[in-house]
């Protein structure tokens, strides 16, 4: 195991010094194909990746690609930002009663909700985050334990979107492209879902690299300073908390337009905190390294029976473990330093 | 909503109110005093207490009950309490020191950041509830009724029974022992120098690991007992019960100030009858809806709480 | 007689039971180095607190440039002139000595997150603007040569040297350092002295807090003095060094404290 960790280590170094030397054709020579490569992944069809349950295609959209597109959303909030969200389940039950409230009752479809979706889930977090944000962050995480059990709780008791019983024959996308997507075929869904976690890779790469990112790292870093640097930091945390929200809002929606029935109990703390602990396990702060964590996270169980039953159990221990031993993930956020001789 | 119960019920309610709430001073106790000394939320205090309840249920299950015996006469229904509540406080008060042990005090003493404990104690919370839900099979854990718990006396709505009075007294009588300890022994004095300030503790010479542990004891064993007077007047258990029950006792602890001890007893009081009250006109379902509204109300408008001191920004 | 861009008037401070400040007056004027001394305890970092936003006064106010600051957040006193550095070394230790300088000079444009999503031309000349600058006041701190180097892996005085640069970034009309030469050699101590000077000739005004005497009578126009609290003496270096009640006060104790 040490010994893996060491290589995987080396190749990340020659892959940086490549990426570092290879001129802008060969990088997007490189990115399409990895791109590529992903999009053909449902094409596999190997037992030896196939789960018990299910197979493999199937497995992809839920829980990994869904799982990555959480974890990158929640990464924004803990990660970037390093505020603990333990409620994040509450914007992605959002997103995906929005979109079985408004499918069932108004004519509007799939993508025209899918802004709704995630228009809502941002005004929850502006809601909840305007009072929350101000808090220091251990209250901060108790106040988004509660807000993510009561949204269910308040769902349970709301007899207008189902009750405990949920809400049923909740409508799929309608095609697109000439794509259809079906309740038998969990493909189309895995490309859609794929094509906006791209999206949403490139828009939070792009605001890391500018003054957002900065002012997330400084307030992460330290946020009194921050703060005296003329970093407006409430602004920005609510910043977070919104994108993150309406990244839930969106894997929500997608979500409830797959499995076609919601109850609130699919939006359980759990599910929180098994995102918190793909990001956790993957490397706080680096959006590559959480979707390793969810796919790692993700398929393990569904992959291992022995896991899939101790599920809860696994993730808790994983997260204390790697508090312990390896707090920055299995691969953290790095900047790769540039020494240069002092000019005199 | 049916405010006219809140007229007829009053003292019924009221009387609950009181021994809800002296349940949840027992558990925002530990919130409290870990928080003194650790500047920090312990989130897996909850599950100290659900271990609690689980040791109760383990004990009285080694008696045979079955739930269809007549109540126990009082004085063997205390012999087999004053067990199950002193092997409750002692598992708990162990998961305790375990607890700080296993999630905390490396972390602390490698200096890591706030969120790694957290996340650490985060960890540690679901790891447990969810061992207990594979042992529980996820199931209700009933507890044979082992008390008579007909009022034996009555003042017009208010009816007193054994198991609340027990609950009152007993909870009164290890308030005043833990008086006593942070008051007027050398651990009550540690505890409050690290809390306090927890360099000048050091130069004065106290040994804060061993005092965190104590303090972890201690809040731990509170829990326990706390668990054991739960099980007396719920009668039942489950692998989550620590969750809910947690979110009210720390609720207490800010309603009465976090970090103070006095603030977590009145703030516990407080809280149950307000419980009690607002569930008999909203709902029963509605009550932890309401706490929660609490606990964000208190945070935004008084966090201090009632007893707390100005919470101490960290100095430049 | 010159612009006086900071003024804290009658300010008292209590914590708990300790009054940290009591009715202080201090000020600094436009192009002077005034510095701030007194034994350790006096309230001099409390000063720094209380003009920056994160404490409250009892009472009393404080002004900056002409314009009372008592209520503003930290972050809006810093765009309206404050910068400062720490006594314990501050910096976002996992960020780079560019980065660390660019997110103070981020704070004078005014681009939102969205513009920095969509990259409008006013986000990208805000960008290049902020990492001209932050590479601009590394050359002039003598750091560029480490601009790329995460800030915790940087030598203890070039840690504090990028705690100026950062702090000057705010472009601010007073800087604030809180002990700059603690744990320097003397070498290094006549090098800040200069780099001092030379930010004082920029343009930017200083309040120095420090233990270092001869640094202080060295390069300061003016000196208050803290005790317990109080100010007992304001003057000039000589005058400083002959009044009778601050040697009492302080300069006996100076010398072992650091
Ligand atoms: N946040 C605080 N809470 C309580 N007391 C404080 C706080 N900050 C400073 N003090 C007290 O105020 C006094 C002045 O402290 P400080 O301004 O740091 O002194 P100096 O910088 O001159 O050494 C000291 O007695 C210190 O203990
Ligand atoms: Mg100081």
């Amino acid at each position: 195991m040490a010994l893996m960790k060491a290589s995987a280590f080396n190749l990340r170094d020659k892959f940086g010094d490549w990426w570092d030397g290879a001129n802008s054709a060969q990088r997007t020579v490189f990115r399409i194909v990895l791109i590529g490569i992903f999009y053909a992944l449902p094409m596999l069809n190997n037992p030896i990746i196939d789960t018990p349950e299910t197979s493999f295609s199937s497995v992809l959209f839920y829980p990994l690609i869904m799982f990555s597109l959480m974890a990158v959303g929640l990464n924004v909030v803990v990660g970037k930002s390093g505020i603990l969200d333990l409620g994040y389940v509450a914007f992605f039950a959002i997103g995906a009663y929005t979109h079985a409230v408004l499918s069932i009752h108004t004519p509007l479809n799939f993508w025209e909700i899918l802004p709704f979706a995630m228009a809502f889930a941002m005004l929850a977090g502006v809601i909840l985050g305007l009072p929350a944000l101000r808090l220091r962050g251990d209250y901060l995480a108790i106040i988004t334990l509660g807000f993510g059990e009561i949204v269910r709780i308040v769902a349970v008791n709301t007899e207008a979107i189902g009750g405990a019983a949920g809400l049923t024959d909740i409508p799929g996308p309608t095609s697109i492209l000439g794509i259809e997507f079906t309740v038998m075929d969990p493909r189309p869904y895995y490309w859609l879902t794929l094509t906006l976690l791209l999206l949403v890779i490139w828009g939070v790469i792009r605001l890391s690299h500018r003054k957002p990112g900065r002012a997330w790292e400084a307030i992460r870093e330290d946020e009194d300073v921050a703060e005296f640097m003329g970093v407006a930091t409430l602004k920005y945390k609510l910043w977070a908390f919104i994108i993150g929200g309406a990244v839930g809002g969106l894997a929500g929606a997608i979500y409830a337009s797959q499995i076609r029935s919601i109850q609130p109990e699919l939006f359980t703390l759990n599910l929180s905190i098994m995102i918190l602990a793909c990001v956790v396990f993957g490397g706080m702060g680096n959006i590559w390294g959480v979707i390793l964590g969810a796919v790692i996270l993700g398929y393990a169980p569904e992959k291992l029976r022995f896991l899939s039953d101790y599920r809860i159990i696994f993730f808790g221990l994983l997260m204390v473990v790697m508090m312990n031993i390896r707090p920055n993930g299995l691969m953290p956020r790095k900047k790769r330093e540039h020494f240069q001789e002092k000019s005199k | 909503m049916d405010f006219s119960i809140l007229i007829s019920d009053f003292w019924s309610l009221g009387l609950d109110g009181l021994v809800v709430g002296a349940i949840y001073a027992l558990i925002s106790l530990g919130y409290t005093l870990v928080y003194g000394v650790l500047r920090l939320i312990n989130f897996a205090h909850s599950e100290i207490f659900m271990i609690g309840t689980m040791a109760v249920y383990f004990v009285v299950l080694q008696f045979g009950f079955t739930g269809y015996e007549d109540p126990l006469p009082l004085i063997k229904f205390i012999g087999i309490f004053l067990l199950f509540a002193t092997v409750a406080a002692i598992v708990s008060g162990g998961s305790a020191v375990l607890l700080e042990i296993v999630a905390y005090r490396r972390l602390r003493n490698m200096g890591a950041s706030r969120l790694s404990s957290l996340i650490s104690a985060i960890g540690a919370s679901f790891f447990l509830v969810e061992v207990f839900r594979k042992i529980s099979d996820s199931k209700n854990l009933d507890f044979p009724r082992l008390i008579n718990k007909d009022p034996f006396f009555t003042v017009g709505t208010l009816y007193l029974s054994a198991d609340k009075v027990l609950v009152l007294v007993g909870a009164t009588i290890i308030f005043l022992i833990l008086n006593r300890i942070i008051n007027h022994t050398k651990l009550g004095m540690g505890i409050r120098a690290v809390s306090q300030d927890e360099r000048t503790a050091i130069l004065m010479g106290v040994n804060v690991n061993r005092i965190i542990s104590y303090t972890f004891l201690l809040g731990g064993v509170l829990a326990g007992v706390g668990s054991a007077f739960y099980m007396v007047f719920y009668e039942t258990t489950k692998a989550n019960v620590g969750f809910l029950v947690g979110i009210s006792a720390f609720t207490a602890a800010v309603l009465g100030g976090i970090g103070n001890v006095r603030g977590a007893l009145v703030g516990s009081f407080a809280l149950g009858l307000i419980q009690q009250y607002t569930s008999a006109v909203l709902g029963y379902n509605w009550r932890d809806v309401v706490t929660f509204v609490i606990l964000v109300l208190v945070l935004l408008v008084k966090p201090t709480g009632l007893f707390g001191e100005a919470l101490q920004k960290a100095r430049v | 007689m010159s612009k006086k861009l900071l003024e804290v008037q009658d300010v008292l401070v209590n914590f708990g039971g300790v009054t940290a400040l009591n009715k202080v007056n201090l000020h600094v004027s436009e192009g002077e180095i005034a510095a701030l001394i007194g034994p350790n305890g006096a309230g001099k970092t409390t000063v720094f607190n209380i003009v920056t936003g994160y404490y409250t006064p009892t009472s009393g106010r404080v002004i900056v440039d002409g314009e009372s600051v008592l209520g503003l957040r930290p972050y809006q006193i810093a765009r309206k002139g404050l910068g400062r550095t720490f006594q314990n070394i501050r910096l976002f230790g996992d960020m780079t000595a560019a980065e660390n300088v660019a997110t103070a000079a981020d704070s004078l444009n005014k681009s939102g997150l969205v513009g920095s999503l969509f990259g409008g031309p006013r986000s990208r000349r805000d960008e290049a603007a902020s990492m001209e600058k932050a590479h601009e006041l590394l050359r002039f701190i003598g750091l560029d040569h480490r601009a790329l180097q995460m800030a915790k892996n940087l030598p203890y005085g070039d840690q504090r040297r990028l705690e100026i640069a950062r702090a000057l970034a705010l472009n601010p009309k007073v800087l604030l350092l809180d002990e700059p030469a603690a744990g320097f050699n003397p070498q290094e101590k006549i090098e800040l002295g200069e780099l001092i000077r030379k930010i004082r000739d920029r343009g930017f005004a200083v309040l120095l807090i420090e233990h270092d005497m001869s640094l202080v009578m060295d390069i300061s126009d003016r000196v208050s003095v803290l005790d317990f609290g109080q100010k007992i003496a304001e003057g000039t270096p000589v005058e400083i060094q002959k009044n009778q009640r601050v040697i009492d006060a302080y300069l006996g104790v100076a010398e072992d404290a650091s």
